[in-house]
């Protein structure tokens, strides 16, 4: 992996936050400078999205909890509650997403 | 629904019985299963005289309860050889289980070479012969008018297509919708059956029914309304599904290393914002039009994951545009334009084929030479010939297991002949697992919800190990048997999965209607029941735990981008089905 690679991390976002990225970064991935590790929760405050607005996180192809350590390199996804299928378990969410604040439970707002 | 119809394609008799007391407790896939492993021979040839088809409605069904319109279709498989239970929204159940009618079983088969029409209300069923312009290659969207225009509006009508006509292994049957498109009882060649026995259509009309009897009306009232709460407060239902349709899953998967590509050579693409459930969305919102983001398959659906996609000017392709369709077609088989997926998405519906056998076999057919990789006219053409049939039309129709063999491929994505659908079974391994087992052949559906006091073994799952998967497929599989049984959609999972409130409200509906006390191990052990008859029959039929296996390709390709295989025993797949 090149240097330059290893400084910055490609974002993505699903469901409404597709639509959001697009519209507040012009595109999907969004490629952002990063030197030293962060969390998935100093990440989305960075991009300004809401932590209730996260149920999971993809890192490098792994479902992950908001506080997992994302490293320069990496590939994230953020996904919003909304997932639908058994897929919520089989991808492992039910073990990822219970101190988040949008977890699968039900709706709280 | 206490009637229970019959009709004989041999003498063209129509008889209506009583409901048979073992079968008074059961409705959907339960009514479906036992009724096909009791009356149809395990070893018949699925197109012969011996195999018997039966429709019937879930328990809730025709009720007030939200999500409650499934109907089951059941019989064995032309194209796996299993027992089969394949189901279906559209008005059709509703209607059914407003007119009193428990089962409609169709048996014999008719010496002639005429079709029929099998025409039910509430005083019974009829046999005509059918409307010749709907005959011989005539689109399903046409026949729907056509007999709509005969029969009624209003009536809820099930179709064998052009591809059940031909009896060809991938042929579905469409149900009517509330505004007259399609929804489809797509796997396992159902279609075939229906055809063979040279029923084109069956109609239903319930005008003169009343309200289908409740025991207990304001219990059912109340459990209605907390099950409708549960739904609709779940972030799925009001978040996902209802705005980005099932297609929800093409990021997600992809992003998971899931979404097998290229006939299951990769677990991820490059072109996931062409087709993806956001992409989905906004081109939907864009275009306007008769364009619909959000639509319901049935009366009284409150989830809506259903939209109706539409082209450039507005006007309707194709409605119930699904993940696991624009996933073969758009990811298996490569196809980069959502339209030309849509335009296919809509042929298979006129034709009448599952969408996710033949967007299957269309990938695999790519591997063999016969079609050009993500090539979306080809792939039209090739389509529409299974409705004439042509050879190439016959062979796809054939289904992905036949494709395989005629191009000399190791690489075929099939269990019991059935293709996998789509959900990498090797960086998910519970899914595998599913696959593997069920009595369906490979079926994402078969292992989709689990029951409320069986949602622990979720809580450790890692996708790439084997911890807790027999569990989950089992649980999964128990949990789904039961729900098919009720006549409820499967995405209530997330209204019962993830708030026991929800779940017991299930089965306080259950109650109210029929005046009964089952509790949830009840319920359990009716998914147990139902997964034992099925299997039983497939037992007696020639299968055995051999057959229960991933496709050998799994074991020693790996799928990027996690490079992992199949990797369970056959002694851990048996584990499965010990209960």
């Amino acid at each position: 992996m090149s240097e330059q690679v290893e400084k910055s991390i490609e974002v993505r976002g699903f469901l409404h936050l597709d639509a959001a990225f697009r519209k507040k970064h012009g595109k999907i991935p969004l490629i952002m400078d990063l030197d030293s590790p962060i969390t998935g929760r100093e990440l989305a405050e960075k991009l300004e999205i809401p932590w209730d607005e996260i149920e999971v996180i993809f890192v490098n192809g792994f479902v992950q909890d908001l506080d997992y350590v994302i490293h320069p390199g990496d590939r994230v996804a953020f996904l919003p509650p909304g997932c639908p299928g058994p897929y919520r378990i089989a991808l492992g969410f039910y073990g990822k997403n219970q101190n988040n604040e949008a977890n699968f439970r039900i709706k709280k707002k | 629904m206490n009637k229970f119809i019959r009709v004989d394609m041999t003498t063209k008799q129509v008889t209506i019985e009583e409901v048979p007391a073992k079968y008074a407790g059961l409705g959907g896939r339960a009514l479906t299963s036992n009724f096909v492993a009791d009356e149809v021979k395990p070893t018949c040839h699925a197109l012969g005289k011996n195999n018997k088809i039966i429709f019937a409605p879930g328990l809730l069904s025709g009720t007030t309860a939200p999500n409650s319109g499934r109907i089951s279709v059941g019989a064995k498989s032309p194209l796996t050889g299993t027992i089969k239970e394949s189901n279906s929204g559209g008005s059709f159940s509703q209607k059914m289980a407003k007119a009193g009618i428990k089962a409609l079983v169709i048996e014999g088969m008719p010496t002639d070479d005429k079709f029929y029409v099998i025409k039910m209300d509430v005083n019974g069923a009829a046999i005509e012969e059918a409307p010749e312009e709907i005959l011989g290659g005539c689109g399903n969207y046409k026949a729907i008018e056509v007999l709509s225009a005969k029969y009624g509006e209003k009536v809820g009508i099930a179709l064998a297509g052009p591809a059940g006509e031909h009896r060809l292994p991938t042929a579905n049957i469409s149900f009517k919708d509330p505004e007259g498109n399609m929804r489809s009882a797509g796997r396992g060649g159902l279609g075939a059956v229906l055809g063979s026995k040279k029923v084109k259509a069956v109609v239903i009309d319930d005008t003169g029914a009343g309200a289908v009897p409740i025991a207990d009306p304001e219990k059912f009232r109340a459990a209605s309304k907390v099950f409708s709460k549960a739904l609709l407060d779940h972030p799925v239902a009001g978040q996902g599904l209802a705005a980005y349709g099932t297609d929800v899953l093409i990021n997600i998967l992809n992003e998971a290393g899931g979404l097998p590509a290229n006939n299951f050579t990769s677990g991820r693409i490059e072109h996931n914002d062409n087709i993806s459930g956001e992409t989905l969305n906004a081109t939907i919102t864009e275009r306007g039009g008769e364009g619909k983001v959000s639509h319901g398959c049935h009366p009284g659906c409150i989830i809506r994951c259903s939209q109706w996609y539409p082209d450039k000017d507005g006007k309707y392709i194709t409605s119930g545009f699904e993940y696991e369709t624009i996933w073969g077609l758009g990811a298996d088989a490569g196809i980069k334009d959502l339209d030309e997926i849509a335009y296919i998405d809509r042929a298979m519906d006129d034709i009448g084929v599952d969408s996710i056998e033949t967007a299957v076999a269309v990938a695999t057919a790519m591997e063999g030479g016969l079609l050009p990789w993500g090539d979306g006219k080809a792939v039209l053409d090739a389509v529409k010939q299974i409705a004439v049939p042509t050879p190439l039309g016959r062979i796809l129709g054939g289904g992905t297991a036949v494709v395989g063999k005629v191009c000399g491929l190791f690489r075929t994505p099939v269990v019991k002949d059935q293709a996998i659908p789509a959900y990498d079974p090797r960086p998910i391994k519970g899914i595998g697992l599913t696959y593997a087992t069920t009595p369906m052949g490979a079926d994402h559906t078969a292992g989709y919800c689990i029951s409320g006091n069986i949602l622990k073994v979720g809580a450790d799952i890692d996708p790439l190990k084997k911890d807790g998967q027999i569990e989950y497929a089992r649980a999964m599989q128990i949990g789904t048997a039961a729900v098919d049984s009720t006549g409820m959609c499967l995405f209530v999972y997330f209204g019962i999965a993830d708030n026991p409130g929800g779940y017991q409200a299930l089965i306080d509906m259950i109650n109210a209607q029929y005046g009964t006390e089952l509790t949830a191990a009840d319920v359990d052990k009716l998914g147990e029941s139902v997964l034992k008859v099925e299997r039983a029959f497939n037992k007696a039929a020639g299968f055995t735990n051999a057959h229960d296996r991933l496709p050998e390709f799994f074991e020693y390709e790996p799928c990027a981008p996690h490079n992992v295989v199949w990797d369970f025993t056959p002694e851990e797949i048996d584990e499965v089905y010990n209960f």
